[in-house]
């Protein structure tokens, strides 16, 4: 990495971090978190995004060049080869069931019975394995064909193979474009993951009413299972915040009771434990958050970041959660894909002298900058910014890099298929050194429980 | 309003179990399907009443759709042909636009316009722009609603009204958008007649534009 680079690299990690922090910054950092228009912006389609990873970096490289003052780019997206290997059938994707140029989108539905509860509070290794991949994976119909297995093998590899592409990426990002990232590691809420893949919106409004305490159950149950899955997921030297897109939690989804007792504790729980290992949290809050989002001034202060979505009030959310948690959005969808650059540039001045006034704030889209996004407008963004949100002329702050957790600190106690105990039986008296055999066993019993698990999100 | 039945009541309380029972009591008795749905009408009305006061949320709302399906099977055997379209306060198309597939919004808001006694002509999810046009066409509908989730979706509903200019019928149907990335700017640019912020919104535009 040349000098030039690496001191474009810190600087810009130096204003993500330190306005996340609530520090000062020298201006108000353009840190967009789901860029989708930088993936598209090079003129690839949705499909050849999406099975190709080797466009990347072409497209990466050619959206800094044009657009060199965004100052974090997003890790990972939805990869459709290995979705084809396995069967999983929870998404539509471009070019294959949706035309080449539309957005993939996650299909709704039942995929966790309501008498399935007690099964996923006992053991939720068990219940994925058992009973929800067979549902999601195509492949599982079988379970005893030479494809099923194959096709495991298959997805095994391919996951190493998207990881290195992951790791190539990030690395020519850091080195050659000087460009950090906006986050790494992806975890849902407790009851989002409920929600989402196994009881469907359906089912889970219902069990809201009719089986209130077998929701918090599970939630309990899958709090440690979704940390240290994403914690195996997450930037080993903490750098960036770990993701965490929050569907349900919006108003009018539950009343402000029901999020109280089912929504938020359990969130709580998992985003105070990743603080704890020493991360930061980007929360995406997907709707109107408005009534609900106080709640994240009980967390530690400058230790969360909150997208606030096109119908949420930034302005309002400002004025809630200044002072305790920095804040990312107040440019609309429609801003960007139907509006002009003069009403950008005006409403970004006028963020820019409202809830940018004091820092704690990154300018962005509602959640994310979406796919047709005209350039002219993300240009206009980023120019008025530059005139209007300044506050000073250098970043003092010192960048975080942190390889260990804070001292003290364990892992909380999850589940795996096959413990280390069950093994060990089989093996009967050992001859050498346990600990060398238990070691190699935990660690990947661990990964392969943490990617059957990423399978719910 | 007149005083709820006590049917109507336990919907708008959502007592599930309460309404299965005074609803087999009623068919025991030899009460006609049609004025259990009728009184069951009026309960959805009033959960209506009870979203728009910020009483009731979306989960009581889907629950609410959930309770009234188990009614309504309950009640389907005592239908008769005759009874089916009685009495419907006008014709509402609804769908969620090309290239979308997102539909919890879109049957939330036919299960109200259901309960406030409209017709709801459904055409599902990922609609395209002819079905539209279509429909209303050979239905005379003066409402159409139109949903999206997903922002690319703006053109689409765009292109649906110019088809209906087109086919010269524009100023026959009042279209009202829905769905999270709809807006005032975007009603605008698509040239819709009403932006819809919630789907009790979307009931009682169609309430006046039927009179």
């Amino acid at each position: 990495m040349s000098d030039s680079v690496k001191a474009l690299y810190e600087e810009r990690l130096k204003r993500y971090q330190a306005a996340i922090a609530l520090a000062p910054t020298d201006r108000i950092p353009i840190a967009p978190g789901s860029n989708y228009f930088a993936e598209v912006y090079s003129g690839f389609n949705h499909q050849e995004y999406m099975y190709d990873a080797s466009k990347w970096i072409e497209a990466d490289r050619k959206f800094i060049e044009d657009f060199p003052e965004t100052d974090v780019l997003r890790t990972t997206r939805v990869w459709g080869p290995i979705q084809d290997i396995l069967g999983f059938n929870t998404y539509k994707l471009p070019g294959r069931d949706l035309p080449p140029n539309v957005q993939f989108q996650f299909i709704e539905g039942e995929r966790m019975k309501p008498e399935e509860y007690d099964i996923l509070i006992r053991n939720p290794a068990e219940f994925i394995f058992e009973y929800y991949l067979p549902r999601v994976f195509d492949v599982l119909k079988d379970r005893t064909s030479a494809r099923s297995y194959v096709a495991f093998l298959k997805a095994g590899m391919a996951q190493m193979y998207w990881n290195n592409m992951l790791k190539a990426r990030a690395e020519f990002l850091q080195n050659e474009m000087g460009m950090p990232m906006a986050t790494m590691g992806l975890v849902l809420s407790p009851f989002d993951a409920l929600a989402d893949g196994l009881r469907g919106l359906r089912g889970i409004m219902i069990d809201v009413h009719r089986r209130p305490e077998k929701i918090q159950e599970a939630c309990e149950a899958l709090v440690p299972e979704l940390v240290n899955s994403v914690l195996g997921a997450a930037d080993p030297l903490r750098r960036y915040p770990i993701f965490m897109p929050l569907h349900r939690g919006c108003y009018p989804f539950l009343s402000p009771k029901q999020f109280e007792e089912l929504y938020w504790p359990p969130l709580k729980k998992v985003v105070q434990m990743l603080i704890d290992a020493g991360y930061t949290v980007r929360a995406y809050l997907e709707g109107n958050w408005g009534p609900n989002w106080h709640h994240w001034r009980e967390l530690p202060k400058g230790k969360v970041l909150l997208d606030i979505d096109g119908p949420g009030d930034i302005v309002k959310a400002k004025e809630d959660l200044g002072g305790y948690q920095c804040i990312a959005g107040g440019l609309t969808d429609s801003d960007l894909t139907v509006g002009t650059p003069e009403h950008v540039r005006e409403k970004v001045k006028f963020l820019c002298e409202t809830v940018g006034k004091d820092g704690g704030y990154i300018i962005s889209g509602g959640c994310n900058i979406p796919y047709d996004t005209k350039p002219e407008n993300y240009r206009a963004m980023i120019d008025a910014i530059m005139e209007y949100g300044r506050y000073g002329d250098k970043t003092e702050y010192e960048v975080q890099i942190n390889p260990n957790p804070p001292e003290g600190w364990q892992p909380p106690k999850g589940h795996v298929l096959t413990p280390w105990e069950v093994k060990k039986e089989e093996i009967g008296e050992i001859m050498g050194d346990e600990d060398l055999i238990k070691a190699a066993w935990e660690m990947f019993e661990r990964m392969a429980f943490n990617w059957t698990f990423g399978w719910i999100l | 309003m007149a005083e709820l039945t006590a049917l109507a009541k336990a919907l708008v309380e959502l007592d599930e179990e309460q309404v299965m029972e005074l609803v087999k009591q009623k068919l025991d008795a030899g009460e006609p399907a049609m004025n259990i749905i009728k009184e069951c009408n009026e309960g959805m009305a009033g959960i209506g009443k009870r979203f728009e006061d910020g009483v009731y949320f979306l989960s009581e709302l889907i629950f609410s759709a959930e309770i009234l399906q188990n009614v309504m099977a309950e009640l389907e055997p005592h239908l008769k042909e005759s009874d089916q379209k009685a009495e419907s306060r006008g014709i509402v198309v609804l769908g969620t636009v090309k290239g979308d597939i997102h539909d919890i919004g879109k049957n939330i808001v036919a299960t109200l316009l259901t309960g406030a006694g409209f017709e709801v002509v459904d055409l599902g999810v990922d609609v395209p722009t002819e079905a539209f046009v279509e429909k209303v066409k050979e239905t005379g509908a003066k409402v159409l609603g139109m949903s999206a989730l997903l922002s690319f979706t703006y053109p689409e509903m765009k292109t649906v009204i110019d088809a209906l200019k087109d086919a010269g019928i524009r100023d026959k149907v009042t279209v009202i958008i829905g769905g999270a990335p709809c807006n005032e700017q975007v009603r605008e640019f698509v040239g819709a007649d009403y932006y819809a912020i919630d789907a009790v919104t979307g009931v009682n535009i169609s309430k006046q534009v039927y009179g």
